[in-house]
């Protein structure tokens, strides 16, 4: 891995944030007046019009389409990259940092698809996103989603493993979104709860799922000079990666312990000056719970096979959720589990709040320092390190 | 090129995306063979089809039969899943990834018929077998009762 001259470092900033916030049921709205509510609040905040913004890069609804709708007079760098989150903000940095652009204008929508909740399917104003997903074919395949459960099965094979440690991260992210006013998942879970829950893909029961929602998250990404002008505080991109591990097919991938998650730790590593002793503030993805697990590992807050020992005893009880090292909460919004699925915006929205400290109950005391880990085992997983000026 | 044959073969699998690098391994499903690629310059097998060998970088790409026998090296039992003629998960259905004794790491993805579901585990041995689905032979494994590896 290369990457000891990070061109990035420290020269793009994420200027401000918003959120509609997130509801676990189909809402009567479009994902374009979603991506609206997030992108109109985020310009004002930070006190830009139409003509400030020259880059568009987001999920969904497409570039163009968001640029149209917003009024948005003159683009010369736009950008629909795939999810998670990680990627468009790798990509608009990227742009930014290199002449592309100036201010880019960075969405996600998160809306409830045909696809994965039966009452989406129900909705005829959701048939248009695809009934389709990995049923065309049959149910023989670990292609998509099943993927992790059967990669789940295996860790905890090799590692003797009880549910109880993919419990916790549930755990973990249910009793911080009780602190989180716009999570979609805001009543108390046990263990006990945990382990009854409607089981849907063994050993992955409906907890170790992240919950579909609709809402939107959006961000504005400029140069720190233009973003010390701006109102709230800038937040840096200190380093960014992407990673691919190959074999990366889901039932061709060699083994859990070197995925495309090792290849962000190596390289997010070599291009950055701080490191997980110096982070106040840890947000590993919660797609599916073992995916936190592996996160721990691969970061090397622990060693393989020993995240659910470290959850364990990195345990408040008092507050029923992780705080490694007695302070470092982990996904102290909810994450995809209990916030609600947004393929890593919430993630990314929760870590600028928290070092803007606009994080309201949920603020980390005097975090300066965010490690945001995205995506999973096979073609999605990212770094992000970002940092208060 | 025989059109008619390509035309016959989709229409074996209606639901299934077949391309030019994946139709020698869906022509042979149809006599009940298991096919995969193989390289014809060094040997390595690899998994899903490809046009040039991931080792090598030949284009030598031999399609060819393997035993089918190996060990379960994944496994996720479905409480619910896609609709399938057969399936109805009143019982869970398992989804297994073999790892094939042909070569480390290359490994086929189907289900284990023939045992409860639940009493399946990581690295008992399987064989392959065959089942209709939809007009056409699908590959599946069966326990074979030797040790687990």
């Amino acid at each position: 891995v290369t990457g000891s001259d990070n061109q990035l470092k420290d020269r793009v900033a994420v200027a401000g944030v918003a959120t509609t916030g997130f509801t676990p049921h189909n809402t009567d709205r479009s994902a374009a007046s979603l991506a609206a509510e997030a992108c109109t609040a985020v310009l004002r905040g930070c006190g830009l019009r139409p003509r400030d913004i020259d880059g568009v890069c987001g999920s969904i609804p497409s570039a163009p389409a968001v640029q149209t709708m917003l009024g948005l007079p003159e683009v010369t760098w736009f950008a629909n990259p795939p999810v998670p989150f990680g990627n468009h903000v790798v990509a608009a940095a990227s742009a930014i940092r290199s002449g592309l652009c100036d201010v880019v204008l960075c969405y996600h929508v998160s809306y409830r698809m045909a696809w994965n909740t039966a009452s989406a399917l129900r909705d005829p104003f959701r048939r248009p996103f695809g009934a389709g997903g990995a049923g065309a074919a049959g149910p023989e395949t670990i292609a998509g989603a099943a993927a992790y459960a059967a990669w789940a099965s295996r860790y905890l094979h090799e590692y003797g493993a009880p549910r109880e440690h993919l419990g916790y991260v549930a755990l973990n992210g249910r009793a911080n979104a009780l602190r989180n006013p716009v999570a979609a998942m805001r009543t108390p879970l046990s263990m006990d709860d945990y382990l009854q829950a409607r089981m849907i893909r063994e050993p992955l029961c409906l907890l170790d799922m992240d919950v579909p929602v609709d809402g939107a998250d959006a961000f504005v990404l400029t140069s720190v000079e233009r973003a010390r002008d701006l109102p709230h505080p800038p937040v840096l991109v200190h380093a960014a990666t992407l990673g691919i591990a190959s074999d990366h097919e889901e039932d061709q991938m060699r083994s859990l312990s070197r995925t495309g998650q090792h290849v962000v730790i190596d390289a997010l590593r070599a291009r950055s000056d701080l490191w997980i002793d110096d982070v106040d503030v840890y947000f590993p993805y919660d797609g599916f719970t073992i995916i936190t697990l592996a996160w721990l590992e691969a970061t090397g807050w622990c060693g393989r096979g020993e995240a659910g020992a470290f959850l364990e005893q990195h345990w408040d009880a008092n507050e029923g959720r992780a705080l490694i090292n007695r302070r470092i909460p982990m996904n102290p919004h909810g994450g995809a589990l209990s916030e609600g699925a947004t393929q890593g915006s919430g993630q990314v929205r929760e870590a600028v709040m928290q070092l803007q400290g606009f994080a309201g109950d949920r603020q980390v005391p005097r975090a300066r320092v965010a490690l945001i880990t995205a995506g999973g085992f096979f073609t999605n997983a990212q770094g992000i390190l970002l940092r208060r000026e | 090129v025989d059109v008619s044959d390509e035309e016959a073969l989709l229409a074996r699998f209606p639901r299934t995306p077949i391309d030019r690098d994946t139709a020698s391994h869906y022509r042979a499903r149809l006599a009940r063979r298991l096919v995969l690629d193989r390289c014809g310059a060094c040997g390595r097998w690899h998994h899903p089809p490809a046009p040039i060998c991931p080792e090598c970088w030949s284009n030598d790409v031999q399609p060819t039969p393997v035993t089918g026998k190996g060990s379960i090296h994944l496994l996720t039992l479905l409480h619910q899943g896609p609709p399938a003629p057969g399936v109805d998960y009143a019982q869970p259905y398992a989804v297994v990834t073999v790892e094939l004794d042909e070569q480390p790491a290359l490994r086929f993805t189907s289900t284990v018929l023939g045992s409860a579901s639940t009493d399946l585990r990581i690295g008992q041995r399987v064989e392959l077998d065959w089942i209709e689905r939809d007009g056409a032979p699908l590959p599946v494994f069966r326990l074979t009762g030797e040790p687990a590896a």
